[in-house]
């Protein structure tokens, strides 16, 4: 599963989840907004740190080594 | 985050408009108005009576009255509690009292108290002292008998210690005195009574040193404590006789004895007199005692019966308390037929105010009604922001720092999430986190029986911010699945990992180790790595180069939010001359560290970042050589470079010049219509003392501050960015933390193959795992998250030097006292 595959199924996830939030906690137009900011902002987040571990390990410049006792 | 239209504003972003407002109410009404407007809970007061003193308010009385109230009300608590009683939590707000018949019901009720316990207080001592006098009774009675059988036998004992050779000193002078006094029945006083153990040493030297060792004591020990009478304490006491002869012995012994706080019961030497005053005392004892069991059953009735009503009372006087400095702070019109109160109440709640304010008027029947208007001034109005129990937690996060200046951009709104997250960037493991998220939900199920009652004061902080923590634990769930850390045991959930052997024999996985043979690991950190010798250097350089990136990230949505904000101020000078110099200055030089990190890591390239960067600085126009990324990235250095260095007095010069010529324009327009307009000026000025007054602007001042704003930018660009590193540290100490738990506890004890030694293991790891894991990186992350908010997000736009709207309402006061 490439970067482009997982960063599109996080803008899913994301999607989806911000409709949820509408759909259960429709509070008026501004509350909605502070939701959808909410969970945006998670969003964000979370697809950055997974996104910066995955590119850190795409093309690796120290690998594993065993340490004795392995 | 966008506003489009004034209409699609968000929640929590800037404080709802607020509005100052002057009521005039009817003085017969006024009563009944505040205690309506306290149970809204949506008006702010103003005090209209600062230049007076608390006593020469108009209702300084009816606060006396209260305070004499809650003062009653307070010593009925403190003796409820001394007996044990405690008031009963439920109480029905059906039955309305009149404030009257309670202060008088109040004041008999204090009364019979009092009476009470004077008089059980003075039962108690006479006990005390019947008790007293019936143990001296006993106790000398055997005295008097040894004493006097040693009498009897005197004569032929003196002559045989006058034989032998015996010490001679005071008990042979004290024997014969004895004798010689009991046979020939010579005018021998006594004195008997009580003195405390600790100081009967003391007691006998002085005696015999006063009278010259003339006298004869004699000490029994009182097995049990005995109840003083004087002061109502168990002591230790020992019963004693002294005999002496003379007055001049006599008064000495009775001054010895009153310094030694001994108390003195009278004694008679006859046998059979002693008997009936045994018997008799013993009467007495036994009819005190019932007398005093009923004097306490008929208190704590009374005390039960306080008890019932006790939390009604007491919920009654503080709210009527309340009322009444309000109505100090209300100012009474020249005709003295009404007040005036001046206060700010949010603009929504106008129509529920106004609803409020009618049905005063009507339950008064009043015949005028109160009139509510809407004043303008340019005082800066409170800040206030409607958050539920769950956002709240995050806004007092926010405001322990500094409230928000009225409208301003809220950070807490960012806060909600980028708090949690970047805690569990620190703490991230997800067994840890699913402990807490266990931990969180059991406070949030008991949410309302536990909010009623009183936790202590660790526990009270902690289930308030249940919330914060519960979102701290589930994104501390995702960080720990990326770090893949279960209690720093990595697992291979999401695929296979990607490393493997370079041949079947796997002979140099121990000297060169492992190459890449698969697809990138999916999802997180690939298990792989856990224990190998190259862990630690490739884990080190991922955080720190992520720390960079998420506080680059985090800094920019700072300077963003200082954007909205002069947007919604419109204030242009911030925007061209501040915003976007920093934008430029934040983003050529960390923004293209971030470039530069991606780029390396896409490309796998070797480029040394720490040597680009300083010889940007150093040497731009030198060639990359081996640390090249891209093409033409040396004139992107270059070109960054020269925008960095003009992005510099593009935030220090013109800002201060223009407000200079604005000030200026805005100064030379007014100079022509001061003449009539001055009664108005003068006016405003002394209302708004915190603005700009006229001439009141000095450019130096301006000047300076613009020069302390800038310094603080650009250095701060350096040490905010360094500053995230934090993130690395803690969360490398933790994981560190977590796998010496593991290996040296957990698996050592399971090396030994025995139960026993397992199990102290198990509890070891147990303990170790939540006393320092789980409440000690607890905190010092929440405390680290919590600074990485507070300074280096926050100081990008929040000024924060508002106040918090705190309106008059009763469910505050009752917090509040509690």
């Amino acid at each position: 599963m490439g970067f482009s595959v997982t960063t599109l199924i996080f803008a899913m996830v994301g999607l989806i989840a911000s409709l949820s939030t509408r759909i259960c906690f429709n509070k008026g137009p501004s509350a909605n907004l502070l939701h959808l900011t909410l969970v945006m902002t998670a969003t964000v987040c979370c697809w950055m740190m997974w996104a910066i571990v995955y590119l850190a390990q795409m093309n690796p410049l120290i690998v594993p080594i065993l340490s004795e006792g392995e | 985050m966008e506003e489009r239209n004034s209409s699609a504003t968000m929640d929590l972003l800037r404080s709802e408009t607020m509005q100052l407002v002057q009521l005039i109410i009817p003085i017969e009404s006024a009563h009944r108005t505040i205690s309506y407007l306290g149970d809204l809970g949506l008006f702010q007061f103003n005090d209209l009576n600062t230049d007076k003193s608390p006593f020469q308010r108009t209702y300084a009385a009816q606060i006396k009255r209260c305070g004499e109230m809650a003062r009653k009300l307070r010593f009925f608590r403190e003796q409820m509690s001394k007996t044990g009683f405690l008031p009963s939590g439920r109480y029905d707000m059906s039955t309305d009292i009149n404030l009257d018949v309670l202060e008088m019901n109040l004041g008999v009720y204090e009364a019979e108290l009092t009476e009470m316990n004077t008089n059980n207080e003075k039962l108690q001592r006479a006990y005390s002292e019947l008790l007293e006098y019936k143990l001296v009774l006993q106790k000398a009675g055997e005295f008097f008998h040894s004493a006097q059988s040693k009498a009897v036998s005197q004569p032929r004992d003196i002559d045989e210690y006058r034989v032998g050779d015996r010490s001679m000193d005071s008990p042979l002078l004290l024997e014969q005195e004895m004798s010689t006094d009991l046979s020939s029945h010579v005018k021998l006083g006594s004195v008997s009574g009580l003195v405390p153990r600790e100081k009967s040493m003391a007691f006998e030297k002085i005696l015999f040193r006063a009278t010259r060792g003339n006298v004869f004591l004699k000490q029994a020990v009182v097995e049990d404590s005995v109840t003083d009478p004087v002061s109502g304490e168990k002591a230790e006491k020992n019963v004693f006789v002294v005999f002496y002869s003379g007055e001049r012995a006599k008064s000495k012994i009775l001054k010895i004895c009153d310094a030694f706080g001994a108390n003195r019961y009278p004694f008679t030497d006859d046998v059979g007199k002693q008997f009936q005053m045994i018997t008799e005392v013993s009467a007495k004892l036994s009819e005190l005692k019932t007398t005093i069991d009923v004097g306490q059953m008929h208190r704590g009735n009374l005390l039960q019966t306080i008890g019932y009503d006790f939390e009604k009372w007491n919920l009654l006087v503080k709210k009527e308390k309340s009322i009444y400095h309000v109505l100090n702070m209300l100012s009474i019109d020249v005709t003295k037929k009404c007040l005036v109160a001046e206060g700010w109440c949010p603009v929504f709640a106008t129509n529920q105010i106004q609803s409020v304010l009618d049905r005063a008027i009507f339950d008064s029947n009043s015949q005028v009604g109160v009139i509510f208007q809407v004043l303008h001034t340019e005082e800066p109005p409170p800040t206030f922001f409607r958050t539920n129990k769950v956002t709240s937690a995050f806004q007092e996060i926010v405001d322990a720092y500094g409230v928000a200046k009225y409208q301003e951009a809220n950070p807490g709104v960012y806060t909600i999430v980028t708090f949690p997250f970047l805690f569990a960037v620190m703490f991230g493991d997800w067994g840890h986190g699913i402990c807490l998220f266990l931990a969180t939900l059991y406070f949030i199920v008991k949410e309302k029986k536990l909010s009623g009652q009183k936790l202590g004061d660790i526990l009270d902080m902690t289930f308030g911010g249940r919330y914060v923590i519960l979102m701290m634990s589930i994104f501390s769930i995702y960080t720990g699945l990326i770090y893949n850390e279960f209690f720093s045991v990595p697992f291979e959930l999401f695929g296979r990992s990607a490393y493997d052997c370079r041949d079947s024999t796997c002979s140099e996985a121990y000297t060169i180790g492992l190459i890449k043979v698969r697809d990138t690991y999916p999802f997180g950190l690939d298990p792989k790595w856990h224990g190998t010798r190259s862990e630690l250097p490739f884990l080190n350089s991922l955080k720190m180069k992520m720390s960079i990136l998420l506080g680059v990230a985090q800094m920019n949505l700072g300077i963003l939010l200082s954007y909205y904000n002069a947007k919604f101020f419109r204030n242009e000078i911030n925007i061209w001359y501040q915003f976007i110099p920093q934008m430029i200055f934040l983003n050529s030089l960390f923004g293209y560290l971030s470039l530069l990190i991606i780029v390396k890591w896409c490309t796998g390239s070797q480029a040394d970042l720490y040597h680009v960067m300083i010889y940007m600085f150093l040497s731009p126009t030198d060639d990359l050589g081996d640390n090249q990324l891209f093409i033409g990235q040396k004139y992107l250095q270059i070109l960054l470079l020269l925008l960095a260095l003009v992005a510099v007095p593009w935030m220090l010069f013109p800002k201060p010049l223009l407000l200079k010529k604005q000030h200026e324009e805005r100064h030379r327009g007014q100079s022509y219509t001061q003449l009539y307009n001055m009664d108005e000026s003068a006016e405003l000025e002394s209302k708004s003392k915190g603005s700009h007054g006229h001439g009141d602007f000095e450019f130096s001042e301006i000047f300076v501050h613009q020069l302390i704003h800038t310094i603080e930018f650009v250095l701060g660009a350096v040490s905010n960015t360094a500053s995230y590193l934090r993130l690395w540290a803690l969360s490398l100490a933790h994981s560190e933390l977590s796998s010496v738990f593991y290996e040296k506890v957990l698996l050592l004890a399971w090396g030994f193959n025995n139960i026993i030694v397992l199990a102290i293991g198990v509890i070891v790891f147990i303990f170790a795992t939540v006393g320092v894991l789980l409440i000690m990186e607890t905190l010092s992350a929440f405390l680290h998250a919590l600074r990485l908010h507070w300074v280096e997000f926050q100081n990008k736009f929040y000024e924060g030097d508002g106040y918090k709207f705190y309106p008059f309402s009763f469910a505050l006061i009752s917090e509040d006292e509690e």
